[in-house]
């Protein structure tokens, strides 16, 4: 069998795994924060949205990778 | 696979020649749209080197900064105390900047930055909004040129040195950034090249190639599920009633998740437009904050 296509495909498959835990630990961990605390909810929310997008570059440098591997 | 060189070189023959459509009996396949659809042909080219010339682009880009700056116009030009509803939509959108980022990272400080976030996230959310707006062939979110959050990203890099160096001096700037507190001295040889490599240059960096990659990968979703809809919908194939039926159903998924993925492309678009004002807030904030 033959297959063809890119790698890097698969490489950016493999690039989202991790900044796809992260991101669900993160706002996991920040819904449990503010379940407990609500009061504190607009600091927490920015903190998380912050993580978020700093765990997020991860997976859009695979993205941008993959797209100049082409 | 012989076989199967023929038929995709069949196939580019037939897909110019006549509507390629499912459950043909040409041997034509499904084309998706490539990332061609971010190049657009200019349509005035000055042949000036490192330029592209007009392309939609700029065209759209016109339109978006009408569209941010017709916004403000329309709803404050007759600002009263007591608000009318295009006045309260606009002192909305100030208040939750306020609220939501500036107040949160800068403190009481942040308010002198408001203006400039709030500018800014409207002027980015018109730009990403383009791509859901159905103006026939300007269809196109602008930030998926990629010069375009570059010179946003530059301008708050700029911005953010500025005022950390106004505020804590060349050395109180490149203290806060460089030496994190409670790092013991013999480790800072190794933390302080990563942070130097963090802070001044893949920061600049993924600001910009956040907002990119994300309108670029949400256009081309949505023109993926554009273009297999247009391609499954064959009503009056060759190969028989049944079939047609068959296609005719495909094509109202392909329709199905078009709509679904607009609507979150929606939110995507604000989302991204929110966290980029975020993180330039969050630098300023920093920046300013100086070292401790």
């Amino acid at each position: 069998m033959e297959i063809t296509g890119s790698l890097a495909t698969i490489g950016y498959g493999l690039a989202a795994i991790g900044p796809g835990i992260g991101v669900g630990i993160i706002f996991g961990m920040g819904v449990q924060a503010i379940a407990r605390q609500p009061e504190a909810r607009g600091v927490l929310q920015t903190q998380m949205i912050f993580g978020f997008a700093v765990v997020e570059a991860l997976a859009i440098l695979g993205f941008v990778l993959a797209l100049i591997q082409q | 696979m012989n076989q199967q060189n023929d038929v995709s070189a069949g196939l580019h023959s037939a897909a110019s020649e006549e509507g390629c459509h499912i459950f043909n009996t040409h041997g034509c396949g499904f084309q998706p749209p490539g990332t061609s659809l971010f190049f657009p042909e200019p349509y005035l080219d000055f042949g000036i080197p490192g330029t592209a010339g007009i392309t939609k682009y700029f065209v759209v880009l016109t339109l978006a900064l009408l569209i941010s700056a017709g916004f403000w116009y329309f709803t404050t030009r007759n600002a009263k105390v007591v608000p009318s509803r295009g006045q309260s939509l606009a002192e909305m959108l100030v208040e939750f900047i306020r609220n939501q980022i500036t107040r949160n990272t800068m403190g009481k400080e942040g308010d002198k930055y408001l203006p400039l976030m709030v500018t800014m996230f409207v002027f980015i959310f018109a730009m990403n909004i383009m791509g859901l707006i159905p103006i026939p062939g300007l269809q196109l979110p602008v930030t998926t040129s990629l010069a375009i959050p570059t010179m946003l990203a530059l301008f708050v890099y700029v911005l953010w040195n500025g005022a950390g160096i106004r505020r804590n001096g060349v050395g109180g700037h490149l203290k806060a950034h460089l030496v994190p507190g409670g790092v013991p001295k013999p480790l800072l040889i190794l933390v302080t090249p990563i942070e130097a490599l963090s802070n001044f240059l893949i920061r600049p960096f993924t600001h910009a190639l956040r907002l990119f990659a994300v309108m670029f990968a949400g256009h081309l979703l949505l023109a993926v599920f554009a273009a297999a809809g247009f391609y499954m919908f064959n009503p009056l194939t060759e190969m028989g009633a049944a079939l047609g039926a068959v296609s005719v159903g495909y094509s109202a998924l392909a329709l199905i998740g078009f709509l679904v993925f607009t609507v979150f492309e929606l939110f995507i678009m604000a989302v991204q437009a929110y966290v980029f004002v975020l993180l330039s807030s969050v630098y300023i904030g920093q920046a300013v904050e100086g070292a401790h």
